[in-house]
């Protein structure tokens, strides 16, 4: 209306928690944790291996990059928002979903869409916004279909 | 066990909103520790045995401690003696999310098996009724459960609506199985004066609810409730001293996950997966464990108390219990075989927690009561229709607590 809208700048996409993938990035991938001896991998990553059979020696555990796709185990739309301190602006109905990487790990994230989803569909690991302030985009990481990408 | 161990006494309150504006004579306002009083003074009635004669006592460890009570929904056992009038007994408080009633029976169980006591008191109070459940810090360095909540906005519902998807998928369960559900568990409640809903619902009503998380909808998933309940245990002998109908306590146990299990369990973003670990390894770790304790198969089992959390858990429940696989317990729904009343094995003759509404901590201990009530022919116009001889209950379990009990006639 004034022209406020033609000097937006673009707001610095934030991560709501640090740490738990690789930002900034034009392929932003899950930080996990992995177990030298058995391969066992927790996300977030840990200081200790979860198998009951390894040492709990913090120095076997390596930092990695998880499979950015994966197969769409599950997935629900969550109709009603979540209470505090969970934070969407504006509310709308989002989906959520379990995803099997091929390091064997299963991993909960929301999804980027609602639409056309089904189980064992493949996804692709991207970010999407959940609220903003008047500096910055406030970030998740999310699943996408892979099949939308190529509609693009 | 060194001895054996049988319940003399149950008492619980009705369960609902404490204070319930709209009813405030039944459902006044209330502490935790003033519910928890109510529902010891009814067990000690049943048991005919004072306060002074309770020589240990466990309670259940409120959760939502962040948002009401503090530190004394933690610290619940010695601030429910606080109003009792302290007698100097032992006294611990446990917390074990929905397995916390069975839990703090356990340890009842155990303080008078190991012969450090005769009369032992299991009690837990729990004002739940708030709808979705939710993190109970803002601390993003040390709470996983924070980070599923606010980088994945993950319900308790949302999760158990994944669960039912895939079982759909894979098994066949169909829509009309999940509202079949709530219409059979719902046939006893209008006959039990302490579940909050005493109504029954028709297919029609469950499949028109609102949509909460695809596929499940309002009707196929539990309402969050206050309620308090107690139960009296005492060495076997002695009980059939004083008691005409002691129920036996054949198995009481907790199960917590196998490692490798596919389960993203509640509170967690992730789950490494081993071949051949199955899921829900809690609970079927909880119930062949009280199966192997009793000696007995799934069935010998007569009558079965579950957590019907979401219709999702009661077939899933189902699965362990009896040792089914997926889409089995759906055909025993269709067939009638699993009638709260009448049915082949009934189950939930109480109405479930679908009737209830779960007070987390104290539900596992509601399941309990309605269970001795059961046996001792004691439950009104929802009696099951058949001779028992053991009952079974187990708890959901939430992020990876589980609990199950199974209980047979003492007399």
């Amino acid at each position: 209306m004034n022209g406020e809208a033609l000097i937006k700048k673009e707001k610095k996409k934030v991560p709501i928690v640090e740490g738990l993938f690789t930002w900034p990035s034009d392929k932003p991938a899950l930080i996990a944790a992995r177990c030298k001896k058995c391969g066992a991998i927790v996300f977030p990553k840990a200081a200790y291996c979860p198998n009951p059979d390894c040492e709990k020696d913090p120095g076997n555990m390596e930092v990695i990059e998880l499979s950015r796709r994966g197969k769409l185990w599950s997935w629900t739309i969550q109709r009603y928002s979540p209470p505090p301190p969970f934070k969407m602006e504006p509310f709308k109905p989002y989906a959520i979903g379990l995803v099997d990487l091929p390091e064997g790990i299963r991993v909960l994230g929301m999804l980027a869409t609602t639409e056309n989803l089904r189980c064992d569909m493949e996804v692709e690991l991207t970010v999407g916004k959940l609220y903003e302030d008047g500096e910055n985009e406030y970030i998740t990481w999310m699943w996408k279909p892979v099949e939308d990408v190529s509609k693009k | 066990m060194e001895r054996d161990v049988a319940i003399i006494g149950v008492g619980m309150i009705p369960w609902g909103r404490y204070p319930d504006p709209k009813n405030p004579t039944a459902y006044p306002e209330r502490t935790m520790p003033e519910m928890a009083v109510e529902a010891i003074k009814r067990a000690l009635e049943d048991a005919k045995i004072s306060w002074r004669q309770v020589e240990a006592m466990v309670a259940g460890v409120y959760l939502w401690v962040s948002q009401q009570a503090g530190v004394h929904g933690i610290l619940s056992g010695t601030a429910i003696a606080n109003l009792m009038g302290y007698t100097g007994i032992p006294i611990v408080s446990v917390a074990n999310a929905c397995a916390t009633g069975q839990s703090i029976l356990r340890e009842a169980v155990l303080a008078v098996a190991s012969g450090e006591c005769d009369i032992a008191l299991a009690v837990a109070a729990d004002k739940s009724a708030f709808g979705f459940f939710r993190p109970q810090s803002t601390d993003a360095k040390a709470d996983i459960d924070y980070i599923r909540f606010v980088m994945c906005g993950e319900t308790n519902p949302a999760y158990w609506a994944m669960e039912c998807r895939r079982r759909m998928y894979e098994a066949g369960t169909t829509e009309e199985d999940l509202a079949l559900v709530k219409v059979v568990t719902s046939k006893p409640a209008p006959h039990n004066p302490y579940a909050r809903y005493q109504r029954t619902f028709t297919l029609e009503e469950v499949l028109k609810s609102p949509m909460v998380c695809d596929p499940l909808r309002l009707l196929m998933i539990c309402s969050t409730s206050d309620g308090a309940a107690a139960v009296v245990v005492c060495e076997y002998e002695k009980a059939k001293k004083i008691c005409k109908k002691p129920v036996y306590i054949n198995a009481v146990t907790v199960g917590t996950p196998s490692f490798g299990d596919p389960t993203v369990r509640l509170t967690y973003t992730s789950s490494f997966k081993k071949p051949g670990v199955p899921t829900l390894s809690e609970s079927r770790n909880a119930v062949q464990r009280v199966y192997k304790m009793a000696g007995l198969t799934p069935d010998k089992i007569d009558v079965i108390e579950l957590p019907d959390n979401s219709s999702w858990h009661y077939f899933a429940y189902l699965d362990c219990i009896l040792n089914l696989d997926p889409g089995e317990p759906e055909k025993m729904l269709r067939q009638g075989d699993l009638d709260p009343i009448t049915g082949k094995i009934p189950v939930c003759p109480s109405g479930g927690i679908g009737a209830f509404g779960e007070a987390v901590v104290a539900q596992g201990l509601a399941q309990v009561c309605e269970l001795v009530w059961q046996l001792r022919g004691e439950a009104g116009q929802r009696q099951v229709k058949k001779d028992l001889r053991h009952a079974l209950a187990q708890t959901y379990g939430y992020a990876g607590n589980n609990a199950a009990t199974i209980l047979s006639k003492g007399w």
